[in-house]
């Protein structure tokens, strides 16, 4: 990592628990032998706030968080493939409300399941290589983002299941795209991170008419005049490793490397230079035993708090927004030891889940502080 | 820290500030625990003003972020309440599963979950409430996904038509990557020692405000000495005199602060200024940087920018147009004027005597215009001669000198109070230009290209005019400025001008001469009065400009017009009308020009030295016609040419250069081709020629002389249609070039704009496919061996070409880099092309980077050269048929082949099932 010069260094948090918040185990399944990759509840509809789903193998799963630390199966998904393997998953639906789970992983074939009528609604072929994660905008949840192995990040709508923008090319990604968010209020926006140890911020303002279209073709969607996005607007060289997780804080970046932190950054554009600019370093959020990639934070729905996993099966949780960072809890159970992969913080971070390397999930939730 | 506010932490700062800046100056110089101190103390200020700035910001990102995920959060509840609305449809599975969960939870489902009860809708009840360590796995009935086939792998890549070289960024030379096994999992990092090297090579780091402000409060405090110096270099972790250099800047910086904001305004006033106040070369200088002279685009993606220029030692001979012998270019022309001068009788001017009249004509110029009465009928039958002289157009010809004749009688009786005596002048020019109007359509493409600035200078004239009548005024005087618009205007809408002027021939004959002008300037609605109205005008116009022109002399001539005007000598040779029109429309008037070159002219003759033979000169270009400075050019034009063919005869089969392409071609399966840059020499290249130190032959692009004799001279093929080796173009793996070749041309578009003079009996050459892109159609599909494969749409026959392999021109050091990354994943596009350059399709390319390598292909690659660049062609080695898939041998240099390439008796698998293979696997032709 580069020194930082003087009146530019970052605020590091301190990884003395601050104990705002007690977490304890309160549930745990093994769903199969294979990895989980990837856990996510549904922020998109407030009927199923208490809804998640997990990937892992050939599988997907929506479960549903009850009291008492209970967890119910509602569905279960099988690619007839078995060489499938799922790498993510997100929530997304259609304009009447449909509620989709959105899977997609080593095929590079992105599953999009309507939950509502426990079918598949479209599988979307496209992408030249495996898939490493899948996001919907909030704003507009029948567009889907997803990051892939062939270098591209690739918009979707989910309802007519068009490919509406591939971003690659010229100004793209020099390997693996490893994650990709959508900035929370500017629809445009979407932020990128990869292989290539970079992190790409790219508009589509300029194609937002193709967007706009996608949503009345009534053609087959293979004849949609799909477009390169060749030249993003902003590049960050923020870590000097790979980059697995970037979330947008919003006009902020979060982005971890396998540095055992999760870096806030933000972009500053030269508005007449496009693709240049500088990153202001603003706080570290340490994690201990982080250093292996393919490890994604979650933020819950304000972004209050993150969680995020670690090698050794221990959760870290931060305050995001304080300055210093504050460090609520650190969750650690003697029996989970396997590499986390990814967390969900439920819409108000009293629970929290992990899905591990050995196919458990772990459920913790808050305790009742007096 | 963070808490501490910056105003207080400030003050205590200067406070302390003082008492430091007491005791510095008490000593010579402060001791160094003296200066760490300040330094500390500045640190933690400046330490604590960034935390304070951060904690601001992150408090301002949160206010702002709580009102996105506020209405966010109104978006989910949205949706609940569609929902309930839409009760009466179906209820959605997935509320119902979270319903029985829930009642399941509760103890209100009876069947607790163990067993599969089917409901009414024939779903089944998958809930199960899991606390326990059950496998979830045998716990649900899953629903099944059919298998959707996945793609053969790739990496996402962009269509090129043509190739391009790679740009700086691209380069994987020197930064480090990373690669994670795919079986292993976790990653290793993968660079050699150099690369290591180059990465430890700190790059420059800019001072940051905060460093400056320590810098300077340090200095300000404790004064400047080494040793403070020394201790600041330690605290930004950089060099001493890095330091002092900064505060050196930071210095006069601050010094210029107020001089600043005198200088704002000039600034600002300088913005305003134009191209028009730099000399030519500065104008150019962008064009010179941007446009690439060999693809005729700017922003060459091949050839980049900034090229080194290449000036041709062959001037071309300057071009002269066809059959505007005594035809004057427009109002302005200096025939026009020159013939009203004449015809005044002010005096007679011979050959001889003008040029020394020209500094004074324009007095002439004046008086002659308001003497018109006199002038009409000479003119009128000497303009009579030339319109039919050079109007196809016999109906044209004879309106003209009915209108003519028409309005003298007007003028004669003064029958309309508005047209005065000037305004005959400005008819003459335009009727003139009516009748030229055949001519000029040739030269349609110069003026289609000008009419834009022909356009937007009228604008800026019109500007000083009347504004309520500004487009009248601007068609006037466009009319005035330049007739090539006027004529283009024709060109895009013959009929409403000629049915307009068969109307207007029944009507009075003050509206007929008012017609042709009116349909010139398409105002095809104006009724006669405003037309008469805009002739007054149009008038007064007339004057002003001529005005100008009196004043006309060397001083008003701006650099960059002057610099345009020696470029339109080189041009068009003496021809002002040319200048004029091409070159400086908008800006100077054909006569301007006129008087403008023989000005100079005089002043050149007027030196010393060469003055005898310039006047000569002089006196001989300056006629009236000006015809005979166009014969002599034109003269000498054809005799270099026929100079040049001669030679090219005798050099065709002897040369030089075909002997060094000879050898190329015999030796062609061990040697790699040479890439061509062109030569700068201004002579016949000798032995310090950069072609021939290079080994390539010269083409068209270099500076040298045709006559040099390492040009490539193309073939004089007849019969073979250039496609056997019989063609030296063919024999040399070069396609014929319609520049250089002399019976390989090409015709444009579909025909309908007219077919080339053919040379030869109707030959047609077949070795310029690339050139022209007739290339067969490729299909991209699932390849019958491995992952993707090429297909061809349509039959061919052999040797067929069927399309070019394109991609990202690289070097061999950077295809070295690559090729170890591509050799990781087992798939590599790389091609070799020549002694520099490597084309990559792995990223950008065609269709055809997809076909697959087979020991027994049924296509051969080849690299051609194609105007000056080296391109990869593929070509059928037999007959194939439709939908066929497209094999060739990639040719791996054996050493280096991947275990699939290597053996002949496997036919290969593309990118699956190799071995680890050592080395770089590169394609070669």
């Amino acid at each position: 990592m580069a020194k930082f010069s003087l009146g530019s260094e970052p605020v590091v948090g301190s990884l003395t628990p601050s104990k705002k918040r007690e977490y304890r185990v309160t549930n745990r399944l093994q769903e199969g032998k294979r990895p989980l990759y990837a856990v996510v509840f549904n922020f998109i509809d407030s009927r199923y706030f208490n809804v998640f789903a997990t990937v892992g193998g050939n599988r997907v799963t929506v479960y549903q968080c009850l009291e008492g630390g209970v967890i119910a199966v509602l569905q279960s998904y099988i690619d007839e493939d078995k060489e499938e393997s799922f790498y993510t998953v997100s929530w997304a639906c259609n304009t009447d409300g449909t509620p989709f789970a959105v899977a997609g992983g080593i095929n590079g074939i992105i599953r999009v399941i309507d939950a509502g009528t426990e079918k598949i609604h479209k599988s979307f072929v496209g992408h030249g290589d495996s898939i490493n994660e899948i996001r919907t905008q909030p704003l507009k949840p029948s567009l889907v983002v997803s990051a892939s192995k062939d270098e591209s990040v690739r918009l979707w709508n989910v309802q007519t299941g068009i490919c509406i923008l591939i971003f690659a090319g010229a100004g793209g990604h020099r390997n693996e795209v490893l994650s990709v968010d959508f900035h929370p209020s500017d629809i445009y926006r979407i932020a990128s991170c990869g292989m290539d140890n970079t992190v790409k911020i790219w508009s589509m303002k300029e194609f937002w008419t193709y967007v706009e279209k996608s949503f009345t073709w009534t053609d087959l969607p293979s004849k949609f005049p799909t477009k390169y996005v060749q030249f993003p607007v902003f590049i960050a060289s923020v870590h000097s490793n790979y980059v697995d997780c970037n979330r947008w804080l919003g006009d902020f970046i979060l982005s971890k490397s396998v540095d055992n932190e999760i870096v806030l950054w933000e972009p500053k554009m030269k508005e007449q230079s496009p693709g240049e600019g500088t990153v202001d370093i603003l706080q570290k959020y340490p994690v201990p035993e982080c250093d292996i990639w393919f490890i994604k934070f979650s933020c819950d729905f304000h972004y209050n708090a993150a969680a995020i996993g670690n090698r050794e099966g221990k959760i870290y949780v931060w305050e995001l927004q304080s300055s210093p960072p504050v460090l609520i809890a650190r969750l650690s159970h003697t029996q989970s030891k396997s590499p986390i992969r990814q967390t969900a913080m439920s819409f108000e971070g009293s629970t929290i889940l992990s899905c591990c390397e050995d196919g458990t999930i772990w459920r913790w939730d808050a305790m009742a502080t007096s | 820290m963070a808490s501490k506010a910056s105003p207080s932490a400030s003050a205590s700062g200067s406070k302390s500030g003082e008492d430091l800046t007491m005791m510095g100056s008490q000593g010579t110089s402060p001791n160094l625990k003296e200066i760490s101190s300040v330094i500390e103390f500045l640190k933690k200020q400046v330490a604590s003003q960034r935390g304070v700035s951060i904690q601001k910001r992150m408090e301002e990102n949160k206010q702002k972020l709580v009102g996105v995920t506020n209405y966010m959060y109104n978006l989910s509840m949205a949706r609940r309440s569609t929902w309930i609305n839409d009760t009466g449809k179906n209820v959605d599975l997935l509320i119902r599963r979270q319903k029985d969960a829930f009642d399941m939870h509760n103890g209100i489902d009876v069947n607790n979950g163990d067993k599969d009860t089917l409901d009414e809708d024939g779903h089944a009840s998958t809930a199960v409430l899991l606390g326990s360590n059950v496998a979830v796995k045998n716990a649900v009935r899953p629903i099944k996904l059919t298998e959707v086939k996945r793609l053969p792998p790739y990496t996402t890549w962009i269509f090129l038509d043509r190739n391009q070289r790679m740009t700086e960024d691209q380069s994987v030379v020197g930064r480090r990557r990373i690669y994670y096994d795919q079986n292993g999992g976790e990653a290793l990092i993968c660079s050699d020692s150099e690369e290591e090297a180059m990465e430890d090579e700190e790059e420059k780091r800019d001072f940051v405000e905060s460093e400056d402000y320590v810098l300077c409060m340090t200095i300000k405090e404790v004064g400047f000495s080494d040793t403070v110096l020394e201790t600041l270099a330690q605290c930004f972790s950089r060099s001493p005199c890095e330091v002092k250099a900064r505060y050196e800047i930071l210095n006069k910086e601050e010094k210029a602060v107020g001089d600043c904001k005198n200088g704002d305004n000039e600034d600002a006033s300088q913005i305003g200024s134009s191209f028009l106040d730099k000399d030519l070369d500065a104008a150019l200088d962008s064009f010179d940087n941007l446009f690439c002279r060999r693809c005729l685009v700017f922003d060459c993606r091949l050839h980049g920018c900034s090229q080194d220029l290449v000036f041709p030692a062959e001037k071309q001979p300057s071009w002269s147009p066809p059959d505007d012998e005594n035809i004057s270019c427009g109002l302005h022309c200096y025939r026009s004027v020159l013939k009203s001068e004449r015809t005044v009788g002010v005096s007679s001017p011979s050959n001889g005597d003008f040029e020394e009249k020209n500094v004074t004509s324009c007095e002439g110029v004046q008086i002659s215009l308001r003497k018109k009465p006199s002038g009409p009928s000479a003119r009128k039958t000497v303009k009579s001669c030339q319109s039919e002289s050079a109007s196809s157009n016999a109906k044209n010809i004879s309106e003209s000198s009915d209108s003519e004749n028409g309005h003298t009688q007007d003028d004669s009786h003064i029958h309309h109070p508005s047209p005065s005596k000037t305004k005959l002048a400005g008819k003459c020019g335009i009727r003139k230009r009516n009748s030229k109007r055949v001519a000029e359509r040739v030269l349609a493409c110069m003026q289609k290209r000008q009419k834009k600035m022909v356009a937007s200078d009228s604008d800026s004239i019109v500007n000083g005019g009347v504004p309520s009548d500004t487009k009248l005024r601007s068609n006037s005087c466009k009319e005035n400025e330049d007739s090539s618009s006027s004529s283009h205007k024709n060109v895009k809408s013959p009929i409403g001008g000629r049915s307009r002027r068969k109307e207007s021939t029944v009507k009075d004959s003050h509206i007929q001469v008012e017609v042709p002008d009116g349909s010139s300037n398409e105002m095809i609605t104006d009724p006669p009065a405003t037309s008469s109205d805009d002739n007054i005008r149009k008038e007064e116009f007339v004057d002003e400009n001529l005005c100008k022109q009196e004043s006309g002399d060397d001083k008003s001539w701006k650099t960059i017009e002057k610099g345009l005007f020696e470029k339109g000598i080189e041009i068009f040779g003496r021809n002002s009308c040319l200048i004029a029109r091409n070159l400086l429309s908008g800006l100077k008037t054909c006569w301007e020009v006129f008087q403008y070159m023989n000005h100079s002219q005089f002043k050149m003759s007027c030196q010393p030295g060469d003055a005898s033979n310039s006047l000569m000169e002089g006196y001989s270009k300056v006629d009236f016609n000006g015809s005979m400075g166009n014969n002599e050019a034109r003269r000498r034009s054809r005799f270099l040419r026929r100079k040049g063919r001669v030679r090219r005869l005798k050099y065709t089969w002897k040369s030089a250069a075909y002997h060094s392409i000879r050898k190329r071609i015999t030796e062609r399966k061990d040697q790699p081709c040479r890439q061509y840059n062109p030569c700068n020499c201004q002579t016949a290249c000798g032995k310090q020629c950069a072609c021939l130190l290079n080994g390539t032959c010269c083409e068209k692009y270099c500076g040298c002389p045709k006559s040099c004799k390492n040009r490539f001279r193309g073939c004089h093929c007849a019969k073979s249609q250039c496609r056997s080796r019989q063609c030296p173009c063919f024999a040399a793996d070069r396609e014929c070039d319609p520049d250089v070749c002399r019976n390989c041309w090409v015709s444009c578009g579909d025909g309908t704009l007219g077919v080339p003079n053919q040379r030869g009996d109707n030959y047609e050459c077949r070795n310029m496919k690339l050139l022209l892109k007739q290339q067969q159609r490729v299909l991209l599909g699932r390849s019958d061996i491995s992952g993707w494969g090429a297909f061809l749409k349509n039959n061919v026959g052999k040797h067929e070409y069927l399309g070019e392999y394109t991609g990202e021109l690289i070097s061999h050091r950077e295809a070295d880099k690559r090729g170890k990354i591509y050799d990781r994943e087992n798939s590599s596009f790389l091609f070799n092309l020549n002694d520099q350059f490597v084309l990559d399709a792995y990223r950008k390319g065609d269709k055809l980077k997809f076909a697959n390598h087979s020991p027994d292909p049924n296509c051969y690659a080849k690299v051609i050269m194609v105007a000056g660049d080296h391109r990869v062609g593929i070509f059928a080695k037999e007959r194939i048929s439709a939908g066929e898939e497209l094999f060739y041998d990639y040719r791996y240099e054996p050493d280096r082949a991947p275990a699939w390439a290597r053996k002949p008796e496997a036919s290969g698998s593309k990118k699956e099932d190799g071995g680890p293979s050592s080395g770089r696997a590169k394609k070669l032709a």
